[in-house]
């Protein structure tokens, strides 16, 4: 129990010193949903996470590169990709949907019925 | 005296923070992009005794998407990135971008032309490159 305890930390320690780097994100919207795509080049499902809490898309995705040999040049190497976004309140959290394809993370943000645009007829007198 | 020490302060102050407005923190998040020829991609080349590891980042690209071509050991990797941008969506940010690229390496010491192995997973492409027989180390025994 405790060694497991002490494993999460030890984990949690080590992700914390990884570099935080911002992955270059597309959104798009129309009337039923909003999309995110986002460039993850090497982060693998597991080491995912999408969060969406109190108007807050959260996403973090961290990446280990396999570590054999020696390196004649390293342009990149373990990080962890992390960014922010506020999205309306009206998004229906149950409905998310997240895929990971070819290295981009691509997640579908449906709204719910109510925030979706509405034409009002008018009634005759 | 002492107002006009602070003031100085505050002005330093106002200009480590457009400094930082500017250009980022010097190790934070956006740091990992600066100095990088967008269109190209990052890679890394990875030696061991007997073979060669190159891994490049190309997220978004299918294996037919990427061409790679060896000659002795000139290597030239290349590709074409396509955004197809679903329809009838407006955009609100468009930060990643078609684009094709091509790079190429020398690499240290040849390699066997018919020992190479090209996988692509989750976004980065490994190519796995054998050492040829006469660039591989060799043991010396002493008489």
């Amino acid at each position: 129990m405790s060694n497991a305890l002490t494993k999460t930390f030890d984990k949690k320690a080590e992700n914390n010193q990884l570099k935080k780097v911002i992955p270059w994100v597309d959104i798009y919207e129309n009337d039923d949903e909003i999309l995110v795509h986002a460039d993850m080049p090497g982060v693998k499902k597991e080491d995912v996470t999408v969060n969406v809490d109190n108007g807050t898309l959260a996403i973090s995705g961290i990446r280990r590169m396999p570590d054999k040999g020696k390196a004649a040049w390293r342009e990149f190497t373990d990080l962890e990709y992390v960014r922010k976004y506020a999205v309306p309140q009206s998004i229906e959290i149950e409905r998310v949907e997240a895929q990971l394809k070819d290295g981009v993370l691509l997640i579908r943000l449906p709204k719910s019925e109510t925030a979706k645009p509405r034409t009002v007829t008018i009634k005759a007198a | 005296m002492f107002s006009r020490i602070n003031d100085i302060n505050r002005m330093f102050g106002t200009m480590d923070l457009l400094r930082d407005r500017l250009f980022g923190e010097p190790d934070g998040p956006f740091s990992y992009h600066r100095g990088q020829v967008p269109s190209l991609p990052k890679t890394n080349l990875v030696e061991n005794s007997d073979h060669f590891e190159i891994q490049a980042e190309v997220p978004g690209l299918s294996k037919e998407d990427l061409e790679i071509k060896l000659q002795g050991n000139y290597l030239e990797i290349s590709g074409t990135r396509s955004i197809d941008s679903p329809e009838g969506y407006r955009v609100h940010r468009q930060e990643r971008s078609a684009n094709s690229f091509s790079r190429s390496f020398t690499l240290p010491d040849d390699v066997d032309d018919e020992r190479v192995e090209a996988v692509l997973k989750d976004g980065i492409l490994y190519l796995t490159l054998a050492k040829s027989e006469t660039a591989k180390p060799k043991q010396i025994t002493i008489n």
